[in-house]
């Protein structure tokens, strides 16, 4: 680590370490800063111009963001003369942006849109009809579109397929007005992290296919809560809402930063795994396939486990939350039944890669390791009780607490999936971490917790 | 911003304001005043006899039922940007949007509703509009419906209604 020193912004002193960059003491110092191309994970690339400050015995304003702070560095970031600098760019890169906000999706949480109310207010000086005109609607593969005419040509996605994913799909191609972001020749935006670019792109040139039109951000409310793709524990935030007379629905998962695990990213298919939770969910209490009241249900659940009495078998899945296990096998042991938390399903080393996927698919796996609950498979059960578990048990008679529908003559107990219900998780290497209930739905399935209240009371 | 202030004197601090019975007597004399006519001449009441008589002075700027207006080349100019259904203080417009394969546009509604049950007549939802494609100027002022349903008007009933003083189309840019 280099040395700590202290410089000046706006008259005020704040301590650094010497050599660092400029830019990331402004941010976090939450000193305002406007800025497109920098990006704490992609570094600097000084293309934008946007991040100007004043520096005290340079000549010309320089840009924040490929300025190394050097002891007894004075900065101005407030100036007048600033402001007409950062105001002049930000028309710069304005002058061929299509102005289409009513029909982009960036719209509401856009750089160009608040850098304009911060620093712009100016009137455009070339009409519509005069701007450059670039292709709208290019389907770049992996659910991403892009409208060329609306990029600012900060080069954060080509940034991020060069130095994060290394699979270089994106360039910039042409110079001047007819630069633009393309895919290689004969290419297609491919790798499993291709759609951070939508969350990375400042403005609207890079969409989500998935999420276009289906919502407008403002509309939307975000819970922080954790993936349940696999055991890397990657946040993220649940961006849903509930539109008028209709459902509490997800729309979409977004990557929320945590350093100490996932960084700023998230695979695509933990990012598409929120359509999991709104399809095929079990709504009914059944069994032997026929829909039964919450009385029939309990009162078959407790002559089940009268009849089996002292053969019953408890079996967890590892993508519930702690409190949830904790629960489950204080109650096992009330009704003298043996646990089990078979892991051997979750393990798919095809899924996993050197970036953030794990081969362990349960999110919290690190808490059945560290319960050192059983992790073999029940064997001879007369009765199973399964929480959730993916895998079919042989056993004479089975109740099945389940989020999603299935095949099954069995006790059919609808659950309340991870995003209907908060609680803490760990993952592969122990971190424990918390997700917030984000979901109310408008008939609610009992949580784990709710229903064994039902069946002991 | 001090320059934009404009003091205005405060009235009725006078000796003949301060005793009401002088704007008791300018009250009362406009009644009789009104009485009077009436009385003497029943034709000049300034009262419909609605629904036999219909109103005659609508003007343009009466907020009527709404229209969806058409582009130049009729098509629907509504890019379901959701800024009417944003600013809508009942929340009584329903959108759904998808891709617009036309050509015209990126964006369109798929379906469009309007609950003018809940609707307050306001006019935010025109005046949020930033494409001129929902207007008010139907100069339709009366709803009938035998059900709570007929009153929730679709995107095909929306665009039906003609403007009543001109301006077909939409003066969006295009
Ligand atoms: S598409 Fe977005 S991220 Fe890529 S260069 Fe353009 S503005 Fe930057
Ligand atoms: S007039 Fe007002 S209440 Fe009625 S739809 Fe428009 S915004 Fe909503
Ligand atoms: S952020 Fe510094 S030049 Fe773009």
């Amino acid at each position: 680590m280099s040395e700590m020193i202290e410089i000046i912004v706006d008259d005020k002193t704040y301590r650094a370490e010497e050599g660092s960059l400029l830019i990331d003491l402004l941010i976090r110092e939450e000193i305002k800063v406007p800025y497109f191309c920098y990006h704490e994970s992609l570094g600097a690339d000084g293309n934008c111009r946007m991040c100007m400050v004043e520096i005290a015995g340079q000549k010309r304003p320089q840009i924040a963001c490929d300025t190394l702070v050097k002891s007894g560095m004075e900065v101005n970031s407030k100036s007048t003369k600033i402001e007409k600098v950062h105001t002049d760019i930000l028309e710069l890169e304005l002058i061929n942006h299509p102005v289409d906000c009513p029909t982009c999706d960036q719209a509401g949480e856009c750089s160009l849109q608040d850098l304009y109310m911060d620093y712009g207010l100016h009137d455009a000086k070339v009409t519509i009809v005069d701007k450059v005109k670039h292709d709208k609607k290019v389907d770049l593969g992996s659910n991403v579109m892009l409208d060329q005419e609306r990029c600012v040509l900060c080069a954060r996605c080509t940034r991020f397929t060069d130095k994060i994913t290394h699979t270089h799909e994106l360039g910039i191609i042409g110079r001047g007005d007819e630069a633009k972001v393309s895919t290689m020749p004969g290419r297609k935006l491919d790798n499993p992290y291709a759609m951070n670019v939508v969350d990375l792109c400042p403005v609207g040139a890079l969409t989500s296919k998935d999420f276009r039109f289906h919502q407008r951000v403002w509309f939307l409310q975000s819970a922080e809560s954790i993936c349940h793709g696999c055991a890397k524990g990657c946040n993220i935030y649940i961006d849903h809402n509930k539109m008028k007379y209709q459902d509490d629905v997800i729309y979409r998962f977004r990557p929320r930063r945590n350093d100490a695990v996932n960084g700023f990213y998230i695979c695509d298919e933990g990012r598409l795994s929120y359509k999991e939770l709104e399809t095929n969910r079990l709504e009914s209490m059944l069994y032997d396939g026929v829909v039964v009241d919450e009385h029939e249900a309990i009162a078959q659940y407790k002559s089940l486990l009268t009849q089996y009495q002292g053969r019953v078998s408890v079996v967890i899945d590892a993508n519930l939350y702690s409190e949830e296990i904790e629960a489950i096998v204080a109650y096992a042991e009330r009704i003298g039944a043996k646990v089990f938390a078979p892991l051997e399903c979750y393990n798919d080393p095809s899924f996993a890669d050197d970036m953030l996927k794990s081969a362990q698919r349960a999110a919290n796996y690190g808490a059945i390791v560290k319960m050192g609950l059983e992790t073999n498979m029940p064997s001879d059960a007369g009765l199973i009780i399964n929480f959730n578990h993916p895998t079919h048990f042989n056993a004479e008679a089975e109740i099945h607490f389940s989020t999603h529908k299935q095949e099954s003559n069995a006790l059919l107990l609808p659950m309340a999936a991870f995003s209907e219900n908060s609680g803490s998780l760990i993952n592969e290497v122990g971190l424990e971490q918390w997700c917030e209930k984000a979901v109310e739905k408008n008939s609610p399935a009992p949580t784990v917790l709710s229903w064994l209240e039902k069946v002991e009371g | 911003m001090s320059s934009n202030i404009k003091v205005v004197t405060r009235h009725g601090n006078s000796l003949k304001d301060k005793l009401y019975l002088p704007a008791i007597y300018d009250g009362v004399k406009v009644t009789f005043k009104h009485l009077f006519d009436n009385v003497t001449d029943m034709n000049a009441i300034d009262t419909l006899e609605y629904p036999e008589e219909q109103p005659t002075d609508i003007t343009s700027r009466y907020r009527g039922l709404h229209r969806l207006t058409h582009r130049a080349d009729d098509t629907i100019a509504c890019v379901a940007c959701f800024m009417c259904a944003t600013a809508c203080p009942s929340n009584c417009i329903f959108i759904e949007a998808v891709d617009r394969e036309d050509g015209v546009d990126e964006k369109m509604p798929k379906s469009f509703f309007i609950d003018t049950l809940e609707c307050v007549f306001c006019g935010y939802c025109v005046e949020a509009c930033p494409c001129d494609a929902i207007r008010m100027d139907t100069g339709i002022f009366s709803l009938t419906g035998n059900s709570r349903e007929d009153f929730v008007m679709g995107k095909e009933q929306l665009l039906s209604h003609k403007g009543a003083f001109g301006e077909e189309v939409s003066c969006a840019r295009t």
